[in-house]
């Protein structure tokens, strides 16, 4: 079996910056796999061990996610080989062009018997990448997943719902999106870093997969930091009857 | 002159600094200078993420690493968690072991540090009477109807009372000053007349320590490791390298009380401004901050003259004559900046300061460092 991993390369949360006017500022932020997508790659390492099948790695992203340490970093975390198409055309794209393009990676790799997705990116979290590329490539689509197994060339898959547990028999080819607690991505040692820088990578420019990038769908206005407020620091002591009325009573008034 | 970092040296620090945030929280940590070792989990986790196996041969399932990247990981390691972790002086145990010890000794040893990540032996050499003077040991191996039969007292044994093993080195025969003939032994923690007796340290709580008595204790030819009467110039092979990773280990508090006291010196305000804008703690961040560049500079340098194949006999004896000192004042002007918060037990940097006092001394004293380098500089500078 041919797993493909899709992952978005991001700014590194903890290094994006609010500027005085309240807008975002990525000038000190690293690029980095998208922690969600960290447990996609994790997910189809764990079954590509298992059942001995190709895992291959897919990123598509503007022309600065071709980067030699991003590359070796996430081929250290179980990927056999990885693909990307860096593109400076591809900046910011938003979920249907993202999904297009992966389609057509996808095909253009040779197609792929199961596509794992993070269940959204850690910078936008639109959740809706998986679901598009399911769409398009005609394939069954799972969001939600918390556990994946195999079976008799089938897959068992897990999706944790409010009160139950769904267990769904999902026929392959399929794409499944995991969810940030279907397992905990593993920490690569030396070992791992050192053998990725072996590992084959192959970059693609936006024309090598699509004559045209499809426009936009959506288009982006304004990206803002919500503002600071000022608390009002009230702060009530104990769970008597009086602190209750007290804790109700200054609710209220702030809701009117 | 390169002072920049591999990619993969960039990616293993990063792998470090997850493993620290699951595994090595504030919290945790205290529990280990609390309870007086460093979970087993945490142990378990470092090996199993591959940092415990950096250097160890490929044969025993190492990984190659050469001697600056291993400082690396002692430097971040250290630095993340204002800690003394005892693993990377692990591993040093493992190297001496792998190149002197029979297949069957470096067998046991490997099995259990891949057991657990914690020390297989204890190291016991210094004694009562010969610490920096190791000519004045007089535990002694004899050899008597075809058995060995050690007899001494050993002090400030690392893990000594914890680890299964003990690897002890004793003079051949006769204990006597003259006699040079040491020999190094490798034996169950629980044979007969094997006795500990616990140590308490102010400082460096992470790591046990012990005094050792040996009562006519018998061994088989076989525990022997190594050359005969080589013993303690087998110790020393590492010695050099033993001091560049103790001044790591001195560098990476210093910093982690840096880290501390600068972020407090920017947000703390008295007198309606940030206390870090008052000239004369600007004076201790500036001082602090000179030494922990001497520090880095000293070792790394030291690091990569060991890795491209030429002496480090005079620098890593100069850098452990400067790192120990240097640290424990970095600690103690950070605890300055901090003012009482910096003396309470909540803080970090009390703790750092604790542990870097005890590295002016453990693994070669500041003075003897300056018997060692002065040899050296003599001979250096002979016209």
């Amino acid at each position: 079996m041919k797993i493909v991993t899709c992952f978005k390369v991001v700014p590194e949360e903890q290094d994006i910056e609010v500027t005085s006017g309240g807008q975002l500022s990525f000038a000190r932020a690293k690029a980095a796999i998208s922690s969600y997508d960290l447990n996609a790659i994790e997910a189809g390492a764990q079954l590509a061990e298992t059942g001995e099948h190709e895992l291959v790695g897919l990123s598509i992203g503007n022309a600065a996610i071709h980067d030699s340490k991003l590359k070796k970093g996430a081929l250290s975390r179980g990927l056999n080989s990885l693909f990307m198409v860096a593109d400076e055309k591809l900046n910011q794209m938003d979920t249907h062009q993202t999904a297009v393009l992966l389609k057509k990676a996808i095909e253009k790799m040779g197609g792929a018997d199961l596509i794992l997705c993070g269940e959204g990116s850690s910078d936008l979290y639109a959740q809706q990448v998986g679901i598009q590329l399911g769409a398009l490539l005609d394939m069954n689509v799972v969001n939600s997943v918390s556990k994946i197994t195999e079976e008799n060339g089938c897959l068992l898959v897990e999706r944790t719902l409010e009160e139950e547990i769904e267990i769904l028999e999902v026929p392959l080819p399929a794409v499944l999106s995991v969810t940030s607690f279907i397992n905990l991505p593993r920490i690569p040692g030396m070992k791992n870093i050192l053998a990725a820088g072996k590992k084959p990578s192959t970059v693609w420019s936006a024309e090598d997969i699509v004559p045209d990038v499809p426009p936009a769908t959506i288009s982006v206005l304004e990206v803002k930091a919500p503002e600071q407020t000022e608390r009002l620091q009230n702060i009530i002591d104990g769970d008597a009857d009086e602190q209750i009325r007290e804790f109700i009573e200054k609710i209220s008034a702030a809701i009117q | 002159m390169d002072f920049g970092m591999t990619e993969e040296q960039e990616l293993l620090l990063e792998s470090l600094q997850e493993l620290m945030e699951r595994e090595a929280p504030e919290k945790e940590v205290k529990k280990w200078y609390e309870q007086g070792a460093v979970s087993d989990s945490f142990m378990k986790a470092f090996l199993e993420a591959g940092f415990g196996f950096l250097g160890i041969p490929e044969e025993y399932g190492g990984t190659p690493a050469d001697l600056t990247t291993l400082l690396m990981v002692a430097e971040e390691l250290t630095r993340g968690t204002a800690a003394t972790i005892p693993a990377l002086s692990n591993i040093l145990n493992m190297y001496d072991m792998i190149e002197f010890g029979t297949p069957e000794q470096i067998r046991l040893s490997m099995d259990l540090y891949e057991k657990t990540g914690k020390a297989s032996f204890s190291l016991a050499i210094s004694e009562p009477q010969a610490g920096s003077d190791n000519s004045g040991m007089t535990t002694v191996a004899v050899r008597k109807n075809g058995k060995v039969y050690l007899d001494g007292c050993k002090t400030f044994v690392t893990h000594g009372g914890v680890a299964p093993y003990c690897l002890v080195v004793a003079k051949d025969e006769v204990p006597d000053r003259e006699n040079k003939n040491m020999s190094m032994w490798l034996f169950s923690a629980d044979l007969p007349g094997v006795k500990f007796a616990p140590l308490h340290k102010i400082g460096q709580g992470t790591t046990s320590f012990a005094e050792l008595y040996l009562d006519h204790v018998e061994l088989e030819e076989s525990a022997l490791v190594g050359t005969p009467g080589k013993g303690f110039l087998q110790l020393m092979k590492n010695f050099e390298i033993e001091r560049l990773l103790l001044c790591m280990q001195t560098l990476g508090l210093a910093e982690a009380a840096m880290d501390d006291a600068a972020a407090y010196a920017a947000q703390r305000m008295q007198f309606g401004k940030a206390i870090g804008e008052f000239q004369m703690i600007q004076q201790l961040l500036t001082d602090m901050e000179i030494k922990i560049k001497n520090m880095r500079n000293m070792v790394y340098e030291a690091a990569w003259l060991y890795d491209h194949g030429k002496s480090i006999r005079l620098e890593s004896a100069l850098c452990k004559r400067y790192c120990g000192r240097a640290s424990t004042e970095v600690c103690s002007d950070a605890m300055q900046i901090m003012g009482g918060i910096g003396y309470t037990t909540e803080g970090r940097i009390s703790r750092a300061w604790q542990d870097a006092r005890g590295w002016e001394f453990a693994g070669g004293t500041e003075q003897i460092m300056v018997h060692i380098a002065g040899r050296q500089i003599l001979k250096k500078y002979a016209k």
